[in-house]
């Protein structure tokens, strides 16, 4: 027997629930203010969260501050279950959600870093920089590419071996949406990275790129992947002037490469991962913020240098430090999604183990 | 244990005390002894945060709306909070009493 106290809520008769229906606008206004709230979250407090708001509507049927104080906690909630915010409902799935965030945010700073040292990468193919930055800065970018591709493989392992042994089970039709993305998105930026590659406006210079670590074929698939990566989208007119397939793979690859990272995240969110598995992810997301610093160091020092060689060669123009901009972000947003993917790590290990040193299951008074 | 949400939270133990109380609950006898209206989000914010601690509990409900019940944990912590709370008091009113003549 429970010994709760009923207090009889505006809108109720004789202290009964509120009709199960509620045709009224409040409920109407309840629906619409729950929905700032994630999914996993509704599930949970949906319920009795729409009839305190139904309850609070009727008595201040007109409150801005009721709004924007929902709209923040939802918001807040939104981020927990994002990995990206504390206090999240289910510390196991809020880590997976911060692997998940950490990817995204690692894709996001590899695509805009691969644009940024691709278009390096061609001036260093026509020209040698009289400035010790462009090598400095080159050195330093290609070289936190080639360990983020690295960590990317190594990443991959264990959430591919935990998809593949859970295809049988339950959650195999959940893997395979996010299986078909990946695989959809991984095909197309090949396909086409691979045939546009060839246009390359480093074809014909160096084989290997003067004072880079960028052999050519990998530079000319980082700047076929990232074309639409550009400033071009800001002068219509002379992206016109552009062959109608290279405007079609400017505007195919990133939708390949949005089906590619949303397959990852999914994958990341839906796939049971073991505690080991989600330190040795903690482990290289580790690395990996090493890595996002380095390169950052590197754009840094391109960008600040302000040496624009012969032809513009090394130019860094607007998009180079909107690229800037977004490389800072997205190295927050991931050590954030860290940080938080790693306290809730730790609270799922500390539950297991409450759970394992508890010899029975305890009962609560009163129920 | 309270943490930087010790408003809300404190006020919300400090309501369970007395017994199970499902939201709206909350908010009225909240609104009643501390003189402070808890708006939606931050209640269940609080109390999102209050359960994944261990220190309140839901119970099961007939009806929608869920009562929520002070664990043994969660008694605890609120006493050692409320015990704290008393010794500022305490020690605020008497530097008042002997420095300003205000008891």
């Amino acid at each position: 027997m429970t010994t709760t106290r009923r207090t009889i809520a505006p809108g109720t008769r004789g202290g009964e629930p509120h009709d199960q229906g509620q045709p009224g606008a409040a409920a109407r206004r309840a629906r619409l203010l729950l929905r700032w709230y994630p999914r996993s979250w509704r599930a949970r407090y949906g319920e009795e969260f729409t009839e305190l708001l139904i309850a609070d509507l009727a008595e201040r049927p007109r409150s801005w501050r009721r709004a924007a104080d929902v709209a923040r906690s939802g918001v807040l909630a939104r981020l927990a279950s994002a990995g990206l915010a504390g206090h999240p409902l289910d510390p196991a799935a809020a880590a997976r959600s911060g692997l998940a965030t950490l990817a995204c945010s690692a894709a996001a700073f590899g695509v805009v870093g691969t644009a940024m040292s691709s278009q390096l990468a061609i001036g260093l193919q026509w020209s040698v920089p009289g400035d010790h930055y462009i090598t400095v800065a080159m050195d330093l970018m290609s070289g936190a590419l080639l360990v983020f591709a690295v960590l990317a493989l190594l990443a991959a392992i264990p959430v591919a071996w935990a998809a593949i042994a859970g295809r049988s089970g339950r959650r195999a039709g959940a893997l395979l949406r996010p299986a078909v993305l990946v695989s959809a998105g991984a095909l197309i930026l090949v396909v086409g990275g691979r045939h546009f590659g060839n246009g390359w406006p480093g074809t014909g210079g160096s084989w290997w790129a003067a004072h880079g670590l960028v052999p050519s074929g990998v530079a000319a698939f980082g700047w076929a992947t990232t074309m639409s990566v550009s400033s071009f989208w800001a002068h219509p007119a002379m992206l016109a002037a552009f062959p109608a397939a290279e405007r079609a793979w400017m505007v195919l690859s990133p939708a390949a490469a949005a089906c590619l990272v949303t397959g990852v995240a999914q994958l990341v969110r839906r796939t049971e991962l073991s505690a080991r598995a989600i330190r040795y992810e903690m482990w290289l997301a580790g690395v990996a913020g090493a890595g996002m610093v380095a390169f950052l160091s590197g754009a840094l020092c391109w960008v600040t240098a302000g040496v624009a060689g012969p032809q513009r060669l090394f130019h860094a123009g607007t998009v180079d430090l909107a690229g800037l901009a977004v490389l800072v972000v997205a190295l927050a947003t991931g050590a954030q999604a860290a940080q938080q993917a790693r306290a809730a790590g730790r609270a799922t290990l500390a539950g297991q183990a409450g759970q394992a040193g508890r010899p029975w299951p305890t009962r609560t008074p009163g129920r | 244990m309270l943490g930087r949400s010790s408003g809300p939270a404190s006020l919300i133990l400090a309501s369970l005390a007395e017994g199970a109380k499902h939201g709206y609950a909350l908010t009225k006898d909240i609104e009643s002894f501390a003189g402070v209206r808890l708006a939606p989000g931050t209640l269940y914010e609080a109390l999102g945060r209050l359960e994944a601690s261990g220190l309140i509990e839901a119970l099961e409900s007939d009806d929608r709306r869920r009562p929520y019940r002070l664990t043994a944990t969660g008694a605890t912590a609120l006493s050692t909070y409320l015990r704290s709370q008393r010794q500022v008091a305490e020690v605020g009113l008497r530097r008042l009493a002997d420095s300003w003549g205000l008891a």
